[in-house]
């Protein structure tokens, strides 16, 4: 039994601790997509860690950070999997404008109990021309145990001109990747409604900005 | 005796995953061609965590936190020795020799493992289970199960399950009268110490989930994949392109 619970609680907890732009370290920046992550990680911690900014101001500024260094239509579209193909173009419009809403919200959701945190870029990996992993350790100054620093991975890609981050993965699981898994075991409950869909991460994302 | 209930629990679920419905398209794409029973499990664990398992977690956090980490350092330190059965039939010495000197150091030094002096000296906790060991010699890990009261799963880690929990487990072959009590006074506060630590983070997920079952599903896969791995990279292949 405590394998079991520790497999599954485990898996559970490795999403709500995907912050990854709660705080950053000087990082050796070994190439472009390292450089890229840790000068942006830096601009996140300054807007979760400002002391000046109202809720208002910090989720806008939130906002604009995360639009700037990810590729929102993008990571949007995966999510929607097979789906985006014969969505209209209504629709599938008004799904990447809830999206991007509720990717913010999600993330602000979390990052919220995990200020203060450090995250330094601790290497890389090309796994195809465009394709990189910067690993990254999110550690707690707080944290006296001693127990080993939690491993946050950014996916960046670079086919599109500027580099971006298209996925997150910490301790080894990946967010859009999770991400489509919720969309498409909605979908799959739901007769393939989009507009349904739409309507509850509508609601998801109103939850949460409360 | 340790871990009958949770192995006849999840043999229940493999009786009512024979009995399930039609899965979507999306669902044999998860490989969980058993979804709709799966959800009716997760439905049930759903209530019965409300019912039973928060109040009593939130019970066992009156307790001072030093409490609760000398608990969850003893649990931990009782399953090293599974750990490094687990580690050696990986043929993974370097990591059976960190259990190894985890579970001597913890054991002696940490007071028979309620403190965790190991950590601090470098020699961090790695898991390893029997699940793992079998996907390492090759078995496929079929399709997906949502266990009553256990989570996510699989045929290949339940049984692992059931081998580490019956088979590998030292403390079955220590043999004295109050072992039920033993046993179940263990599960007890296994159970607590893991619902305990994930209380907030189970909310968040759930909270910002549009559809929680699906989540679990996604991240427990992803999870077992990289700890099979014990942390090299996952194939190009693996990796949606997108």
């Amino acid at each position: 039994m405590s394998k079991r619970f520790t497999l599954a609680r485990r898996a559970v907890l490795t999403a709500a601790l995907a912050v990854p732009f709660l705080a950053a370290a000087p990082a050796m920046a070994a190439d472009p997509a390292e450089a890229f992550v840790a000068e942006n990680i830096a601009k996140g911690m300054a807007i979760i860690n400002s002391k000046t900014l109202t809720k208002v101001q910090r989720r806008d500024q939130f906002e604009q950070f995360l639009l700037g260094i990810t590729d929102m239509k993008r990571i949007a579209d995966f999510t929607l999997g097979r789906y985006r193909a014969s969505a209209s173009p209504a629709d599938l419009a008004a799904f990447e404008t809830a999206f991007q809403g509720f990717a913010v919200a999600k993330y602000q959701s979390y990052f919220n109990s995990y200020a203060g945190q450090t995250l330094k870029v601790t290497g890389s990996t090309q796994v195809a021309p465009t394709d990189y992993r910067v690993k990254t350790e999110l550690v707690d100054p707080g944290d006296k145990s001693g127990k080993a620093p939690l491993e946050v991975i950014f996916r960046v890609r670079t086919d599109r001109g500027k580099p971006v981050v298209t996925d997150i993965a910490v301790a080894d699981a990946f967010l859009a990747v999770a991400q489509q898994a919720e969309f498409l075991g909605f979908l799959g409950q739901n007769n393939g409604n989009i507009k349904l869909l739409i309507a509850h991460i509508g609601e998801v994302t109103a939850s949460l900005n409360k | 005796m340790r871990g009958l209930g949770a192995l006849l629990l999840g043999l229940g679920g493999l009786a009512l995953a024979g009995c399930a419905g039609t899965a979507s398209p999306e669902a044999l794409a998860a490989n969980d061609p058993l979804e709709p029973t799966n959800r009716q499990v997760f439905a049930l664990n759903q209530q019965f965590d409300q019912i039973f398992f928060l109040p009593t977690v939130r019970r066992y956090r009156l307790l001072p936190e030093d409490a609760r980490t000398g608990v969850h350092n003893f649990l931990r330190n009782l399953a090293t020795p599974t750990i490094f059965v687990n580690d050696v039939l990986q043929a993974e010495p370097t990591r059976a020799g960190r259990a190894a000197a985890r579970f001597v150091i913890n054991s002696s030094l940490g007071i028979g493992g309620l403190f965790d002096p190991a950590t601090r000296m470098g020699l961090a906790y790695q898991g390893e289970d029997f699940g793992q060991t079998l996907a390492v010699w090759g078995a496929g890990e079929g399709p997906f199960l949502m266990l009553p009261l256990l989570g996510p799963s699989n045929p290949r880690d339940t049984a692992g399950l059931a081998i580490d929990t019956f088979v590998l487990d030292p403390t079955n072959y220590v043999h004295f009268k109050q072992h039920f009590w033993w046993d179940a006074g263990r599960q007890y506060f296994t159970f607590l110490d893991l619902r305990s630590q994930t209380l907030e983070t189970l909310q968040g997920i759930e909270r910002s989930s549009v559809d929680y079952y699906a989540a679990l599903r996604s991240f427990y896969r992803q999870v077992r994949d990289g700890e099979i791995r014990n942390g090299a990279a996952p194939k190009p292949e693996e990796v949606p392109d997108f």
